[in-house]
């Protein structure tokens, strides 16, 4: 007997207070109202995939309105459900389905090919274990820094960062494959059971003891997601912290510069680490942090997260949420808005630009500006 | 002509049966399909290496999937099938890699699948590829066989015109539009210059498909891995009567003599200056050579 929506993501707790709609950074500009779908899910009067309700693709998995419920009830899983459900029936959007197809063929989700994973650091120096090869510490640099262009400058500056603190590390080359965060976010299933099957192996495979991401999106899934994986996962900021505090890293250059910070979800609402990244910009000499409103766990969502690098929302309207958030940063006088998240990075960027606020403010990443106190 | 096609007298015997009473006719609203898939290397990315023989290329390291072209054709059977009630069959022609496809195409609600697994197929060119095809389509029961209408490797475009030769079938080619009718489908075939040529061509019938005729489904993971408990049907030479003259290298017209890659021309201009200024020199370049006017 197919298990109910209601049982599955236990709806009966809602009470339809509203509180998840409200701090839905998509129900700003599209027709999303997650409270409708908790409600049309508990009365069984609404389509049972994201074919039937197609807004169920504009979800960032922010976690929001998970985090906001005060009823425990989890409607952004309930999102996930809809998408799975779409994507075992075939439904999948193009753009989506081209993704996961790439995953399965060429691991990762950008529809490049494996053996081009490594082209972003064809002019530096960077170690691959070889077979067999022992990595006790494991630099995981991630799909999106591997292959897109403004990315790969966060995988380059962490390299130069690990360098001149000594640490002792490798990457596992081109062998490496989607982590599977956005995979599951997606609602397929079967593809991160695959990735995660597969990863797992190659960890234990080279005996990885701690793992260092570029980004919060692998980061999270490693630490809170793949089954049984006993090891250490940190996102590298909280590395660089553990490297400053224990005096392996040094930052000298001046970076006179007035930067703000944008949390990223998978690293902020998700995993609750807000100071690390903050501990570490505070320490890049120079710097005047300045701090949006809305920071920490209020920290508006860029849209680039759950899947949404391959979704362009449906039925919008209005202004990007990274519109918002790249105005706010401009009205607070920030030269820098700095960001710990390759996602963030991509689509502030493209923000600055469809705001027209070129030259007005620049988007790095956190990596970038402890590289350039180097 | 159409002995050749066929080759031996032995070959053009084992082609005919596709006679319009061994054939199933709709019954009432229902409508079975069969569409034929390849399994293909990924080479958009790669650095595509030449074989030692220097007649094929190195397949380690790239990627396996399914024909682009068949993928529509394979979406557009599900497609009718499903609005008209009806079952689609796949068959390949290819190594046991390309079970793969197969189970793919089942996860996607092909109901059956055959394929074509013999080593008296190998290094068959297209029409030795498109008798064996043939002499496994026959006894089936269809209204429509659907093919790519190219492979993204060999490129010939030819064996979904051969098979149906083969079947004596009538056959549409690079269709991106197509209408069911009673006894009959319209087709859009697609022509340079975004010129549609509307044909009505009778069923049964073979069909090549375009892509961009639709957009194909999903097949996910787990989906594949229901549809690898089911049975693909193995078709050996012997098992459709075909003989070694029939069908792989004996039984081909055409000979592969040697690959080699496009020698490194002259002739690209790089446009400098501005977006603005270059693209004022490329809407020159443009109306100078006539594809503006």
């Amino acid at each position: 007997m197919a298990v109910s929506l209601v049982e599955k993501y236990e709806l009966l707790g809602c009470i339809q207070c509203g509180r998840c709609t409200a701090g839905c950074p998509v129900g700003l500009r599209t027709y999303l109202n997650v409270r409708k779908v908790v409600y049309e899910g508990l009365t069984g009067t609404g389509p049972k995939d994201a074919k039937g309700r197609p807004e169920a693709w504009n979800c960032t998995t922010c976690s929001n309105c998970t985090e906001r419920c005060p009823k425990g009830v989890k409607p952004m899983e309930l999102l996930i459900g809809l998408r799975s459900a779409a994507i075992e029936k075939g439904k999948a959007l193009p753009t989506v389905r081209d993704a996961l197809e790439s995953t399965f063929k060429h691991g990762n989700p950008w529809g490049r090919g494996r053996d081009k994973r490594m082209e972003w650091a064809s002019e530096i120096s960077v170690p691959v274990a070889g077979e067999g090869e022992a990595v006790p510490t494991l630099f995981f640099y991630g799909c999106t820094p591997a292959y897109e262009t403004r990315a790969q400058d966060i995988a380059r500056s962490l390299v130069s960062v690990f360098e001149k603190a000594g640490v002792v590390y490798s990457t596992l080359g081109t062998a490496e494959s989607c982590c599977g965060n956005e995979i599951w976010r997606l609602g397929e299933q079967g593809l991160f059971e695959l990735l995660v099957e597969g990863n797992s192996e190659l960890f234990s495979a080279h005996g990885v003891e701690r793992i260092v991401t570029s980004s919060p999106h692998c980061m999270n899934t490693f630490k809170n997601e793949y089954e049984g994986l006993e090891l250490e996962v940190l996102h590298y900021s909280q590395f660089l912290k553990v490297l400053l505090d224990e005096g392996k890293l040094k930052l000298s250059k001046d970076v006179p510069k007035t930067v703000t910070y944008h949390d990223p979800c998978f690293l902020g609402k998700h995993n609750d680490i807000y100071d690390e990244p903050r501990d570490v910009l505070s320490a890049v000499p120079g710097v005047t942090f300045v701090e949006f409103d809305r920071s920490r766990e209020r920290a508006l969502c860029c849209e680039g997260g759950g899947g949404r690098m391959w979704v362009e929302a449906v039925e919008e309207r209005g202004e990007r949420v990274a519109e918002i958030r790249v105005n706010d940063a401009v009205a607070l006088g920030a030269d820098y808005l700095v960001t710990a998240c390759p996602f963030c990075l991509l689509t502030l960027e493209d923000a600055v630009k469809t705001s027209g606020n070129e030259g007005k403010i620049e988007i790095i990443d956190l990596a970038e500006l402890v590289a350039m106190a180097l | 002509m159409r002995g050749a096609l066929r080759g031996s007298g032995v070959g053009r015997e084992r082609c005919r049966g596709a006679w319009p009473d061994n054939r199933n006719r709709r019954n009432g609203e229902q409508m079975n399909i069969v569409v034929c898939v390849k399994q293909v290397p990924e080479t958009a990315e790669a650095d595509v290496k030449l074989a030692s023989d220097k007649k094929g290329i190195v397949m380690e390291g790239l990627p396996l999937q399914i024909n682009e072209a068949d993928n529509y054709a394979l979406e557009q059977a599900l497609l009718l099938t499903e609005e008209h009630d009806g079952d689609v069959t796949v068959v390949t022609l290819g190594p046991d890699s390309s079970d793969d496809v197969l189970r793919m195409s089942m996860a996607k609600g092909a109901a059956e699948a055959v394929r074509l697994n013999d080593p008296a197929f190998d290094r068959g060119d297209a029409v030795a590829t498109a008798r064996a095809l043939a002499a496994a389509i026959k006894d089936l029961e269809y209204d429509i066989v659907l093919t790519g209408c190219i492979s993204s490797d060999d490129g010939n475009t030819a064996v979904g015109v051969a098979l149906a030769e083969c079947l004596e079938l009538p056959h549409a080619t690079y269709v991106t539009q197509m209408e069911m009718g009673d006894g009959e489908v319209t087709v859009g075939r697609e022509l340079e210059g975004g010129l549609i040529e509307k044909l009505k061509v009778k069923t049964p019938c073979v069909i090549g498909i375009q892509t961009g005729i639709n957009e194909p489904r999903y097949a996910s993971i787990m989906g594949i891995a229901k549809a690898s408990k089911r049975e693909i049907a193995m078709k050996s030479a012997g098992d459709l009567g075909l003989e070694s003259g029939d069908v792989g290298a004996e039984g081909s017209r055409t000979r592969i003599e040697e690959l080699s890659y496009p020698p490194v021309g002259e002739g690209a201009e790089i446009l400098e200056g501005t977006p603005a200024e270059a693209s004022s020199k490329l809407a020159d370049v443009l109306r100078e050579k006539g594809f503006v006017s």
